[in-house]
């Protein structure tokens, strides 16, 4: 048997491994899978090929698999499209793994294509189109050089590096014609919505809401970079950095060790009014990642109305409703990796709110203090506040003496007996959660309203919209101010609040998430709508502002010139195709009668020199004096009209002029053979 | 017999209206077309956009396909070779010389078109400005004058989805001789009475090799005399040489057979000739209507067996034998 060529099977193996990639960036694919493809994949990588002396054996272990999967399915562990990725992997590997014929090669490229088909409907990832150029690539690269393998006869080499370079180029306009089709191509709905709901690889959710906060909770969260939550706000900020609370919910009760809600759920409805509207809402239209982890709404303070949300769950999406809890929060009735929704948040100089909002339960614990609460903490806030009673005025006393006197850290010291007393008297630092439960107990001491809000902090710019990480996720103090409600008040130091990760890393996760973010919009959620668009701003000139209409000129835009220039050239290149075949044509009319004209010449064995051509001929025989040359002149100039200058033959007039051809040498043949030997006339110079 | 070598009308007008460029779908490509329908049902179904971007992707490997593997078969030029000698029903070595001017040819097989002729020759790697023979193992069904309309050239590159073919029309005619088997029958009585050397009763005075030297008896050829060594010797001495052993044959056809008769027949006396000559013996062949006089060497096997392979094939026309022969 032949033996293959081991690049192509490099190939090959490696294009089945983006294959799988494709699927695997959802991270839904069971770790064990993981594990026997990537195994599998070295192996191959190391020609190792284990199923060539053992395949009854892993025949079996795929029916083994199979049955596992099936089971997983059955139980409603697993969905339909995870298993069937699952086992497409399994298959593939099993592949690989066997002896490397042209069957194995076509159902490793088969499966290959069916992993990636499998992995458009798990992942909404940009490394899904990594994956699938780099499969398209390598995969299209072994099947060119299997193809020139098979034609090669044995023991001689495959010209690899000749197949490389034209399949390079053609690789390069499958690509751009893949493109042009996706964005050519008429959607037939109007809402095209990709996967996005996939984990992805490393996605832990840690930023998700509990239903208490605990003090002396590691504050690991504050280093995670990972994005959460993107939300565009309509009016658009526009700031850099957004620097705002998103509050997802707020807690009344606190024993000493952690804060917990009086109230439980109270109502489920498409969409949640906490507030009465104002006309002036922020609009937010915000997706939560699958990083979050939670199934609590959030949104700026102080929100108003809730709702609209989808659930982005791995088999499509699905609408879902909220229901509403003690403390403010909303939460989805579906849990899914990611959400959709909408929210509307009272403006930050919003005025006229109330509390009306809470129930008797919760404004009783408003002032609740824990059963064993340390006397010094009421002796500090009474020496800070020294008789201030005024809430807000009081707050930021306290907030001040916070953060002048106390340090922030994430590090922790372990679990305390009374937490808040050690952050106040002993260790004299703490993080966020530690910062606001010290404000909300200090003010609840002196008789003033206030609760713990969680949530994030921060909010960056990123592609007309907003992003907040988990590293944002932070906790601060609701002071309620009779006359205008539930104020903000944070005693975290201001340096603390965002996320307080790796600068590098968070710059390049932004960069990522840029690009992930253009991804989303011109792939994942590529509509007829944008085709529509697309075309309207190509055949009409974008809208202008009101003040530059005045100052600019009327002319179209630069894109309609380029797609002018494109489109002119494109005719006119069609046009000079077109043009050139009827030229061609003339042109192979003219060679064909010089053929002719030759072919007579050398019948009559006209001695002609070595490459002399007929327009020097005839010169030579006319300088000569040869009769021949009155016969050739008038058809040497016809030639040379129809070849070059555009004039082509009459019908009919090539063959007029090879007669006159004809009869002229015959005429000279005549005379030759009447001559006696030695008498010979002028001939086309015999040599 | 019928002239079989001509193609029938049937096949000469599919070739007649036949494109210049034919395509096939391979299995693998049957394979890719079904799946690539399966995901364009996928992404129209489900709407989803990475399904489509996939689509987009499998439909342009197919449109690139289809322009590289035109490329491959543009500017190729081919030219017929031939064969040394085929044989009807046995492997003979058949060639053909691929070049083109520019670019690159990928995984081309060669093929005779619309003719008996089983087999087909294969080409890795065609550069541009250069010829290359390809070789072939094609076999022929019967003996006979085999009429070749042109060549089919054929490439699967580059993904081996689509197997496109390309006919160059090239006229010509290959004479297949009747198989050489085993002779079943012994060829006969060879020619009797002396002829040459043969049928002598002495065996020392033939005209092959040096034997060695006698003294010259009386009455025998003085030209036979060694002057150097009688000189020497002192006496008359004549060289021996080795008597050679070849006789004469005139194989036979005989008349009036038609059909496997005739082709047995014909099978038969090729083998006999090639047994004969290659003993070095003279052959020659009686036919019904010529007779090829006795001779030895390649040359006579060549030409006992083409006319062996016009047998039945009387009345095809000039230009035909001349192409054959």
């Amino acid at each position: 048997m032949k033996r293959p060529l081991r690049l192509r099977l490099v190939l090959r193996d490696l294009g089945a491994g983006a294959a799988f990639g494709a699927m695997a960036v959802s991270g839904q694919l069971p770790l064990w899978v993981l594990g026997v493809f990537l195994l599998s994949l070295v192996l191959a990588l190391c020609d190792v090929r284990l199923v060539a002396r053992h395949s009854r054996l892993s025949a079996l272990l795929l029916v083994i698999a199979a049955v596992l999967l099936g089971l997983r399915l059955t139980s409603g562990a697993m969905n339909a499209v995870v298993a069937a990725c699952a086992f497409a992997g399994l298959i593939s590997a099993q592949r690989m793994l066997s002896t490397p014929d042209a069957p194995a090669d076509g159902q490793t490229h088969l499966t290959g294509l069916l992993m990636v088909a499998g992995g458009a409907a798990l992942s909404g990832d940009m490394t899904y189109a990594l994956c699938l150029i780099a499969f398209g690539v390598l995969a299209s690269l072994s099947l060119a050089l299997g193809v020139v393998e098979a034609a090669v006869p044995d023991g001689e080499p495959v010209p690899v590096r000749s197949v490389l370079l034209p399949l390079s180029g053609g690789l390069t306009f499958a690509v751009a014609g893949a493109m042009a089709f996706f964005i050519l191509f008429p959607r037939l709905n109007w809402a095209m919505v990709g996967p996005r709901s996939a984990p992805g690889f490393g996605a832990v959710s840690s930023a998700g809401f509990s239903d208490t906060v605990r003090l002396g909770g590691a504050g690991t969260i504050k280093s995670n970079p990972r994005v959460v939550l993107r939300a565009t706000l309509t009016p658009d900020p526009g700031r850099e950095e957004l620097d705002a609370y998103w509050v997802g919910r707020t807690y009344d009760t606190f024993d000493g060790q952690e804060w917990t809600n009086v109230v439980g759920a109270l109502r489920t409805e498409r969409q949640i009014t906490l507030r009465p509207a104002s006309d002036t809402l922020l609009h937010q239209r915000v997706e939560l990642l699958p990083a979050y982890g939670g199934r609590t709404l959030v949104a700026l303070e102080s929100p108003s109305r809730l709702g609209n949300a989808v659930a982005l769950t791995p088999t499509g999406t699905r609408a879902s409703t909220v229901q509403l809890h003690g403390g403010g929060e909303v939460r989805f009735t579906i849990t899914a990796p990611a959400y959709t929704y909408e929210a509307y948040s009272l403006p930050p100089d919003a005025k006229a709110v109330t509390a009306s909002g809470l129930r008797s339960e919760e404004r009783d614990q408003l002032l609740a203090l824990p059963e064993h609460l340390d006397p010094r903490v009421a002796q500090m806030a009474a020496q800070v506040l020294n008789g201030e009673k005024e809430p807000l005025a009081a707050a930021r006393k306290l907030v001040s003496h916070l953060q002048r006197d106390y340090a922030y850290t994430l590090e922790q010291g372990g679990p305390q007996e009374d937490p808040l007393a050690d952050f106040l008297f002993v260790r004299k630092a703490g993080h966020c959660e530690h910062f606001a439960t010290a404000l909300t107990v200090l003010l609840r001491t002196q008789g003033i309203s206030a609760r713990l809000a969680t949530g994030f902090f921060g909010g960056a710019r990123m592609d007309g919209g907003y992003l907040v990480r988990a590293g944002d996720a932070h906790a601060w103090t609701h002071v309620f101010v009779p006359g205008r409600g539930f104020v903000t008040v944070d005693a975290t130091p201001p340096s603390h609040r965002t996320s307080q990760g790796s600068v590098l890393l968070e710059k390049l996760l932004a960069l990522y998430e840029a690009v992930e973010g253009r991804w989303r919009q011109s792939v994942v959620d590529y509509s007829f709508r944008d085709q529509f668009e697309l075309a309207s701003k190509l055949v009409r000139p974008p809208r202008r502002p009101a003040e530059a209409t005045s100052t600019s000129s009327r002319l179209p835009p630069a894109r309609a010139w380029v797609t002018a220039a494109v489109v002119a050239f494109l005719v006119w290149r069609l046009g000079r195709i077109v043009a050139r075949w009827p030229r061609r044509a003339l042109r192979l009319e003219a060679t064909r009668f010089l053929d002719r004209v030759d072919a007579q010449l050398a019948r009559a064995q006209v001695q002609r020199l070595e490459g002399e051509s007929l327009e020097d001929l005839t010169p030579r025989l006319a300088r000569e004096g040869h009769p021949l040359a009155l016969a050739l002149t008038p058809l040497t100039r016809r030639y040379l009209e129809a070849r070059f200058g555009g004039r082509a033959l009459r019908e009919g007039e090539a063959e007029h002029l090879l007669g006159t051809l004809r009869r002229a040498l015959e005429a000279e043949a005549a005379r030759r053979t009447a001559e006696p030997t030695g008498q010979a006339g002028p001939t086309a110079r015999a040599s | 017999m019928k002239a079989a070598a001509r193609p029938p009308f049937r096949a000469r007008l599919r070739a007649l209206l036949r494109p210049p460029r034919t395509l096939s779908v391979t299995k693998t490509g049957r394979t890719y077309l079904v799946v690539t329908l399966g995901v364009g049902l996928g992404a129209l179904n489900t709407g989803n956009n990475l399904l489509y971007l996939l689509l987009g992707l499998l439909l342009s490997m197919v449109v690139v396909s289809g322009v590289l593997s035109e490329r491959c078969l543009r500017d190729l030029t081919v030219r017929r070779v031939g064969a040394d000698a085929a044989f009807a029903r046995e492997p003979f070595a058949y060639r053909w010389a691929v070049s083109r001017k520019a670019g690159h040819g990928f995984a081309l097989t060669l093929s005779e078109d619309l003719s008996p002729l089983v087999g087909t020759g294969r080409l890795g790697y065609l550069p541009a400005g250069k010829e290359l023979v390809v070789r072939a193992d094609l076999a022929a069904p019967h003996r006979g004058p085999v009429r070749l309309s042109g060549v089919r050239v054929t490439t699967t590159w580059p993904l081996g989805l689509f197997a496109k073919t390309r006919v160059f029309s090239l006229e010509g005619t290959l004479l297949v001789y009747p198989r050489r088997g085993y002779a079943c029958r012994e060829p006969g009585q060879a020619e009797t009475g002396p002829r040459g050397e043969s049928g002598s009763p002495r065996h020392q005075d033939g005209t092959g090799d040096v034997a060695g030297l006698k003294e010259l008896a009386p009455g025998e050829d003085a030209r036979r005399i060694h002057w150097k060594k009688s000189a020497a010797a002192g006496r008359l001495l004549k060289v021996e040489r080795e008597r050679e052993e070849r006789r004469i044959w005139k194989l036979a056809l005989a008349p009036g057979l038609t059909g496997d008769a005739l082709e047995r027949q014909c099978e038969e006396v090729a083998a006999q000739a090639h047994q004969l000559l290659g003993a070095g013996h003279e052959v020659g062949l009686q036919l019904p209507d010529h007779m090829l006089r006795p001779a030895a060497g390649a040359g006579q096997e060549r030409r006992i067996l083409q006319a062996l392979a016009w047998v039945g094939f009387e009345d095809v026309d000039a230009i035909t034998k001349q192409e054959a022969a």
